[in-house]
């Protein structure tokens, strides 16, 4: 029960946790089922305090009536709605609509109620007003969380500790980069390539650089099923450790290796050997990262973001890397920024790189954008 | 018996005398405790093809008019004339392969019912053995007692074939078994409508969860008040397409609403539409045919934006249908529902498309092809719920609106729809 020591607020607190622990299996000494309930235990290694446990697997310990409910849901619908098209105008930021469907999941994931229609009793009568539901945090926590996410421009997904991604809630938390839904589509492509080419399921082991919370390296993982092999790397510590929480919590431990380190840097015995590459790497113009939208810039990891002066430091590190570490007809995807530096990788890989790969393309997102670069090794 | 068939003939014949005979059956009180009340259980017994299969020797089957037989015979003969020509064509050599398994495809067809006529031949001619032999020894008191016995229940055997029979050559839907969406959409009446497309979503919530169904709900578009403009949802469960069906079509409410103030009764209505599932291969949906964008507004995206909004908006571009979803928490969830609703229209669109060239001139005789005409009232002030095809009304609307007495008006319409199909019944070919 040590999180429930730490007041929620401080969060900033990174401890940075022992190399040894990612050498070892059974990094967590966590719950392996999916809908562990049991926050972790006293018994934790250091690292663990590191790990906030998302809102909706805390214990439903506290209570509180419907009344108290209702009128927390209308104060904070009221502050919601004061927002009108403010944040949007101002940075791309989300307007009241969107604020209020954030709090009817927020009140899902703190309130115990029926797995259908979760928060169903706040539409019941008045003559229901004194009964008591359990909470999974206290009321006053909840006023200062929906506070922090109009005040503080904190993001949803940081509040609530978890992102719906695909099929699958990964919890995240400070430190760690929120995967966009974009990113989702990575996954996509990779199960269509499995599914028409069945040996790169089973002939090598596919890798996800900066993998952060570890969303593209579990979404694949259970694509290959128990056969299959992917290695996670990530260079912050406390993206390494919600990224394993993430892989215990999907019970893919035997399939998800998480390596701490920069890019292909701890792949070393992996060269020429992998089978497939996905990465979103940090790719932002170190220019533009002032003026991003406040969630963004206030709140979620520079290092995840910042990709240098025109955003492809990495990706270049990337491109060169795939080159030597991708085995023959081996697949890589990146996201990447846009138009502008898709056609200049695409360039890139074709011209700078030439021999090393092929079919070298740049897909769209599901707004239009060409937000990733795929191509085979030669 | 001879009534009883009589009666039936009659009923069959005539839809006026049908919904004349549900009038008739309201005046009974129709009791908020037993939903399926005297009329509606004693009908189902007498008519209810359903209840058929469950063969045996209590139950009771109605006798079957001259007419409908001799109807039946003939086609009857057809499937048997049918048959010998397709398996005289198999033994062919010369049959091309296209043409072995399709006359192999349409044998397997017509097995069910050419088992069944097998045993009604059979019946028929033990009868006939009977029938002689009754009138050729008329002294020997035991042995005329017993073939008379004998022939009452082979009489009884071939009416239940013959019952047997006639279901098996009824159009069947076979989309019944499917789930199905829900689609609950605000009509003329503002914001009351939308209050009042929410209390009928609701309904059918409560209703499939009483009949152990799934219910999960796909988009809500909600008013104002609370209410909802638009709200669909999906329904899994054994043959909910089937019970459901008939619900489609324009819910009209008479009330005061909330937002009146001088208290005058208002009618405003909702429409509903209840489509059976299919996936992609039931409407051949190949992937390019669809486009998927999200209609959000502007902006680099990817790294640049945080966002819950993950709202995408499917277009089969071949028909130009489109479905927008964003209610789920990611992007995947909301592309999978989406998906989910497109092929329901799809496959609904390919329905009707067949529904019209095939039965055009049954719909135009019997007046079924309607869906979306004005099909109950919901009237509050007088606490009465009636339907307006089979006539019935049902006095207790909460009960109605908290999903419990919707049987009395389904039951009711698939006995309708079963009689229809009977009255049609050789019409059609």
């Amino acid at each position: 029960m040590i999180l429930n020591f730490f007041p929620c607020l401080i969060r900033y607190s990174i401890f940075t946790p022992l190399p040894l622990f990612f050498k070892h299996q059974n990094l967590l000494p966590l719950s392996c089922s999916i809908n562990f309930i049991k926050p972790i235990s006293s018994s934790s290694s250091i690292s663990a305090k590191t790990i906030q446990v998302p809102l909706f697997l805390k214990p439903p310990i506290y209570s509180t009536t419907i009344l108290e409910l209702k009128k927390f849901q209308n104060w904070a619908k009221s502050l919601s709605l004061s927002i009108g098209l403010k944040f949007l105008n101002l940075d791309n930021g989300p307007e009241s609509n969107l604020l209020c469907r954030e709090l009817n999941w927020l009140l899902e994931d703190v309130v115990e109620g029926e797995e259908d229609n979760p928060t169903g009793f706040l539409t019941l009568g008045c003559s229901e007003n004194e009964r008591l539901v359990r909470m999974r945090v206290e009321m006053e926590e909840l006023y200062d969380l929906w506070k922090q996410r109009i005040e503080e421009r904190r993001p949803f997904q940081y509040i609530v500790g978890c992102e719906h991604w695909r099929d699958l809630v990964l919890s995240v938390q400070e430190g760690v980069l929120i995967p966009r839904p974009e990113t989702e589509l990575i996954v996509d492509m990779v199960e269509e390539l499995i599914l028409k080419d069945k040996e790169m399921k089973q002939q090598g082991v596919w890798v996800d650089l900066g993998t952060g919370s570890g969303a593209l390296a579990i979404g694949i993982g259970r694509l290959l099923g128990n056969e299959g092999r992917v290695i996670a790397t990530d260079l912050s510590p406390i993206a390494a450790s919600v990224a394993a929480f993430n892989v215990q919590r999907y019970n893919l431990q035997d399939v998800v290796e998480i390596r701490m380190g920069s890019w292909f840097e701890p792949l070393d015995e992996f060269k020429g050997k992998i089978v497939g590459l996905v990465s979103n790497p940090p790719y932002i113009p170190s220019g533009d990262i002032a003026g991003l939208q406040a969630e963004v810039v206030r709140h979620e990891p520079k290092l995840a973001l910042d990709g240098g002066a025109d955003g492809l430091d990495d990706l270049l590190n990337i491109c060169k890397g795939a080159a030597s570490f991708l085995k023959p007809g081996g697949f890589f995807i990146f996201e990447t920024n846009g138009a502008k530096q898709s056609k200049y990788l695409v360039n890139f890989l074709n011209i700078q790189m030439e021999g090393s790969f092929q079919y070298v393309n740049s897909v769209s997102d599901f707004a239009g954008i060409h937000r990733f670069v795929t191509g085979f090794r030669k | 018996m001879q009534s009883r068939g009589g009666l039936l003939v009659f009923l069959w014949r005539r839809n006026g005398i049908i919904q004349k005979c549900f009038h008739h059956h309201h005046h009974y009180p129709l009791s908020s405790t037993t939903p399926k009340s005297s009329c509606f259980s004693s009908c189902n017994n007498l008519f209810n093809l359903r209840s058929y299969s469950t063969s045996g020797a209590a139950e009771m089957n109605p006798q079957l008019s001259n007419d409908l037989i001799k109807i039946m015979e003939n086609r009857l003969s057809a499937i048997e004339h049918r048959n010998i020509y397709l398996q005289n064509f198999m033994n062919q050599p010369e049959a091309s392969p296209s043409e072995y398994s399709r006359a192999n495809k349409e044998l397997r067809k017509i097995r069910s019912s050419m088992e069944l006529i097998t045993q009604l031949r059979a019946k028929q001619k033990e009868i006939d053995g009977l029938k002689s032999l009754i009138a050729e020894c008329p002294e020997d008191k035991d042995m005329h007692d017993m073939a008379v016995e004998e022939l009452d229940e082979a009489i009884e055997e071939e009416n239940r074939i013959h019952n047997l029979l006639l279901k098996s050559l009824l159009p069947k839907d076979d989309a019944d078994e499917r789930d199905c969406i829900l689609e609950v959409r605000a009509g003329t009446g503002g914001e009351e409508a939308s209050l009042f497309a929410m209390e009928i979503f609701r309904m059918y919530e409560r209703y499939s969860h009483k009949q152990g169904w799934k219910f999960e709900v796909v988009d809500v578009m909600e008013s104002d008040l609370k209410g909802f403009k638009e709200a669909s949802g999906a329904i899994s469960g054994s043959g909910s397409f089937g019970r459901l069906k008939f619900e489609s079509g324009t819910h009209r409410v008479q009330r005061v609403p909330l937002t009146e103030k001088a208290g005058r009764v208002h009618t405003s209505a909702v429409t509903v539409a209840i489509l059976p599932q299919a996936d992609e291969v039931d409407v051949q949906l190949r992937n390019e045919d669809l486009k998927i964008d999200t209609y959000r507004s502007g902006g680099s995206g990817g790294q640049h934006a945080n966002t819950t909004n993950s709202a995408v908006r499917m277009t089969h571009i071949p028909t130009g249908l489109t479905v927008a979803i964003q209610d789920e928490r990611s992007q995947h969830m909301n592309k999978a529902k989406a998906l989910k609703v497109i092929c329901a229209k799809l496959y609904e669109l390919e329905r009707s498309r067949l529904h019209t060239s095939r039965s055009k001139l049954r719909s135009e005789q019997i007046g079924s092809g309607d869906r979306s005409g004005r099909i109950r009232t919901y009237n509050f002030p007088q606490g009465r719920v009636t339907d307006h095809r089979v006539g019935i009304t049902h006095h207790s609307i909460d009960d109605v609106m908290q999903g419990e007495n919707l049987d009395v008006f389904i039951d009711a319409l698939l006995l309708k729809q079963e009689m229809d199909a009977i009255a049609s019944f050789g019409v059609d070919e």
